[in-house]
């Protein structure tokens, strides 16, 4: 007898509802520097997600009394946008949107060098214009690249990307379908550089076996996502110059 | 030490490995020196750095800054230098010590919009930066074009020994005052000499990293020999060349009020900008601030005193 649920998310060659292989992620564009007004910005589409980031600082802040001595102060604030669902999502932080952006600050504190820019702030926005399943790691990759954009000193750049369970699969990069309908979600940031883990939550049940497939998928799929982001920031720099002719 | 190539890095990028002492925006991170900011490594005798090619201005002790006056409070101005403290210029800076907040008026000085070239006398980690304008050529800047770079771009702006700026003052004939903190102004009697420096600054700014740029400078402003060597240097790394006319100092500010100076269309008709006698009542400024000073025995009026006193001299 046919499970249903299996059929709509895995066909029997191993593809998923997408098209995509097990180990296959979505198609990812970034573009950096996409906010004039900001200190460092970017932009990116990782698969049908479309989320924005702008870095501003670090600058004075306010108020005053949350400026600390002997460091910066990291905001992060991440809002989806009421077009950015099938139903009009309320512009109101929600629950779900104030713990993301609780998490995806902690995720980003440990690249940046915060005690450099004492008695300041750092201010990170990520706006996510259309949402498809693992926005919060999107939005990691584009605020990492929109921080070094924005010449924050920074350990690494953080890359995230998620893995999960389909059935007894475990497969990269979950969308949005894969996300409701399957059976664990376990999104991870790392710095790719340092080999550090700075986000790790798990939706779901996985074995001990199982969960160190997840992992170990999850951090494959962020070495190739740092790829994108080195380019991405490349590009903006350096052009399609990759290394440097000395002037004559 | 054994040299390494200049290459391009973002942060995280291992740049070498080894016993190197870290510079400038480089970590160490187990044997291996690790850039933190997009820009480009290189190795000296000294160690590694990465010079960056983004980020703010972080205040720096004798940095020359160009800011705007923002606030005012009865015992010091606020002021904007493009970085991510205020910076505060004490009252008695520009009155003298005898400065008293009943007797004189500060909006008659300096007044919220105006431009100040000022050097940064202190700051660190604890306390936001403190500004002086007593100084041969800073004070207020009565007029000029506003041009605001990327502050990592300053020192191409520059050039070696001012070679850049040199090259772009001199075709133009204009006058270019740069704050290390990334704020430019241009001025010059030529509209035209204007808006080629202001074009060919951005294009320093947009194109900085590349390579063969001095060329591409030199082509857009149609300067077709090298730069004379005999000369004159710039005065400092981050300011002006000799040939050109210093800012009033705050204490000889009873010159007619100036157009503040982002407008660039009021730049076009600036007053004589390229010798001393740029303020009409110079003469009676300076004899004015002299009788000030002379009551004053702080050090910082022999200062202005021998400002004035050049400034007598060049009109005589």
């Amino acid at each position: 007898m046919y499970n249903l649920k299996e059929l709509a998310l895995m066909d029997e060659n191993g593809k998923r509802s997408d098209g995509r292989g097990m180990d296959e992620l979505r198609s990812i564009k970034i573009t950096v520097g996409v906010v004039k007004n900001a200190d460092g910005s970017a932009y990116i589409e990782f698969g049908k997600n479309k989320i924005i980031v702008a870095v501003y600082g670090p600058r004075e802040v306010h108020p005053k009394h949350m400026a600390l001595p002997d460091r910066c102060v990291l905001r992060c604030r991440y809002h989806m946008s009421p077009f950015s669902t099938d139903t009009r999502k309320n512009p109101a932080p929600s629950r779900r949107e104030v713990e993301i952006s609780k998490v995806m600050r902690e995720s980003l504190e440990p690249s940046l060098i915060l005690s450099d820019y004492p008695r300041a702030v750092i201010d990170v926005f990520v706006e996510v214009l259309q949402a498809d399943g693992g926005s919060r790691c999107a939005g990691i990759n584009a605020a990492s690249v929109a921080l070094a954009d924005a010449g924050i000193n920074m350990r690494d750049l953080v890359s995230a990307c998620a893995a999960g369970r389909l059935s007894d699969n475990i497969v990269l990069d979950i969308n949005d379908l894969e996300d409701k309908e399957g059976d664990a979600d376990m999104p991870v940031a790392y710095l790719p550089n340092l080999e550090q883990v700075t986000l790790l939550q798990l939706d779901g049940k996985l074995t001990t076996a199982q969960f160190s497939e997840c992992l170990e998928k999850a951090i494959s799929g962020c070495k190739s996502v740092y790829e994108i982001q080195k380019e991405a920031l490349m590009k903006k720099y350096f052009g399609n110059e990759m290394e440097l002719k000395e002037e004559a | 030490m054994q040299e390494i190539k200049r290459r391009y890095v973002i942060p995280g990028d291992k740049i070498i490995e080894g016993n190197y002492k870290p510079l400038m925006n480089v970590v160490k991170s187990g044997n291996y020196l690790v850039s933190t900011r997009v820009g480009i490594a290189e190795a000296g005798k000294d160690g590694v750095k990465v010079i960056p090619l983004s980020g703010v201005y972080i205040p720096r002790v004798n940095d020359l800054v160009i800011g705007k006056i923002i606030d005012r409070s009865s015992l010091s101005w606020d002021v904007d230098i493009n970085a991510c403290f205020f910076a505060h210029l004490p009252a008695q800076d520009v009155f003298g010590r005898d400065f008293s907040p009943a007797k004189d008026d500060m909006g008659r000085q300096l007044s919220i919009g105006d431009l100040i070239i000022a050097r940064i006398v202190s700051f660190d980690r604890t306390r936001d930066p403190m500004l002086t304008v007593q100084d041969k050529d800073l004070g207020k800047i009565p007029y000029g074009e506003f041009i605001k770079i990327s502050p990592t771009r300053v020192p191409r702006l520059i050039g070696k020994r001012g070679s850049m700026i040199q090259t772009i003052e001199q075709a133009t004939q204009t006058r270019v005052i740069i704050g290390q903190n990334g704020i430019v102004v241009v001025t010059g009697r030529d509209p035209d000499g204007l808006s080629l420096a202001a074009k060919a600054i951005k294009m320093v700014e947009e194109e900085s990293h590349t390579t063969n740029l001095t060329q591409r400078v030199k082509s857009l402003l149609n300067v077709q020999d090298p730069v004379d060597p005999e000369q004159p240097e710039s005065m400092n790394t981050s300011s002006t060349t000799e040939s050109a006319t210093p800012p009033q100092p705050t204490t000889e500010s009873a010159t007619p009020p100036q157009p503040t100076t982002e407008s660039a269309t009021e730049s076009a008709t600036p007053p004589q900008p390229t010798t001393e006698s740029a303020a009409p009542n110079n003469s009676k400024s300076s004899s004015s601030s002299k009788e000030k000073h002379r009551n004053d025995n702080s050090e910082k009026s022999s200062n202005n005193d021998s400002n004035s006193d050049q400034k007598e001299k060049k009109q005589e």
